[in-house]
């Protein structure tokens, strides 16, 4: 896929580049999908994981 | 003449100081189960409040004042009930039964609370105490963050040794949500027995709110009591609250109640009168949540995310060291 990537963009990235693109866009996943499950307020995903919403005890819940 | 006058003097003190002393009220505390073994959210404590005179015996006639506040933040982690936080919890009047008042109440968060105690008697006495007390976090909640920490780590070492290397194959990382739709029951209350009412007022998480019951037959409030015995249950939860069992009050009762957490309550007041059948009101309310303010919510999501990050880190530094080892 990088690969693919790469020569459709002829981009050159060195592999410590390409780690911190890619460790990045993992962080920023991670991060919106941490809060979309632990902190927002949509009342489907907030129901489903109230309980371990308090079982975390440092996560605020209402 | 002057060692006369001194005399004289230091016994006049003495003689003061003596009947203030007698009139002094001792006010002791006490939780059951013990205060180091209350857990927030596990079961309710029952608060003991003694007061007695000088000599240690406790007192006939009086009525104490209490007010207990909720733990300040200042963590660098909120609870998990952050508008709690640093809020009044509870206020309200009860008597005093041979020197004693006793209710239950179940602590919402950890962290240490404070009881402020005014003793009233009958012939004007008054004393005040504040008491201090720590409430510990559950330790099974202690356990389940760890095991989450570790998890998001291990997830981050695993993303950083899959990056460090030329990828060979595709990383597919599925992120499941379930979601499952909520049901909120209806704002419900049921009818009031016609000898009682019981009224409480607008509730939301974060501010008391006024919990009114008044015995509605009820004509001499000054001499006659009435003997109230009032829960409140978290009907998520299936826990009590807070609960008075068989408190004599004039006809009615009033007190300022936090309800800590936006869900269902019910409300049972049952109001016995000398020479008539027991009257028990009922309630059912919906309390309004809020969400949570952005404060509190920042420590724990850097937290989480650093974690992670850290994990890519260590991954990183793993793959490289095993290259290093293999190329040996």
């Amino acid at each position: 896929m990088e690969r693919i990537i790469n020569a459709w963009l002829n981009l050159v990235v060195s592999e410590q580049a390409s780690f911190f693109i890619k460790s990045g866009i993992f962080l920023f996943v991670c991060g919106a999908t941490l809060f979309f499950a632990l902190g927002a307020s949509y009342p489907a995903v907030h129901d489903t994981l109230h309980n371990v919403r308090h079982a975390l005890a440092v996560v605020p819940c209402h | 003449m002057i060692r006369i006058i001194s005399l004289a003097s230091f016994t006049a003190v003495f003689l003061l100081v003596v009947p203030a002393r007698a009139d002094e009220l001792n006010i002791y505390f006490k939780t059951t189960p013990n205060i180091e073994r209350l857990r927030p959210y596990a079961d309710p404590a029952t608060m003991s409040l003694l007061v007695t005179d000088a000599n240690g015996r406790p007192l006939t006639d009086g009525s104490v004042t209490i007010r207990l506040d909720a733990p300040r933040s200042g963590g660098f982690f909120s609870t998990d009930f952050p508008w709690v936080e640093g809020t009044r919890l509870q206020e309200m009047q009860l008597d005093l039964r041979r020197g004693r008042a006793n209710w239950k109440y179940l602590f919402p968060i950890r962290g240490q609370y404070r009881l402020a105690v005014n003793v009233s008697t009958a012939d004007g006495r008054k004393e005040s105490k504040q008491f201090t007390f720590n409430v510990r976090e559950n330790e099974k909640k202690w356990g389940t963050l760890a095991a989450f920490s570790t998890g998001l780590f291990f997830l981050g070492f695993i993303a950083g040794r899959v990056f460090t290397d030329v990828p060979k194959g595709i990383v597919i990382i599925v992120f499941a949500l379930l979601a499952a739709s909520g049901t909120r029951a209806d704002n419900n209350s049921s009818d009031n027995d016609a000898g009682a009412a019981l009224e409480v007022g607008p509730a939301m998480v974060g501010q008391p709110t006024l919990v009114h019951w008044r015995f509605k037959n009820h004509i001499d409030s000054a001499s006659s009591r009435v003997l109230l015995s009032l829960a409140i249950v978290h009907l998520e939860k299936a826990k009590t609250v807070f609960e008075v069992e068989r408190i004599p009050v004039p006809g009615e009762f009033a007190m300022n109640f936090q309800f800590t957490d936006g869900a269902e309550y019910r409300l049972v007041a049952v109001g016995e009168e000398a020479g008539s059948a027991p009257i028990r009101s009922e309630k059912i309310i919906s309390v309004s949540a809020l969400e949570p303010p952005t404060k509190a919510m920042i420590p724990a999501f850097g937290y989480f995310i650093g974690l992670i990050a850290l994990g890519l880190i260590a991954g990183r530094w793993s793959k490289r060291r095993d290259t290093v080892k293999r190329e040996e």
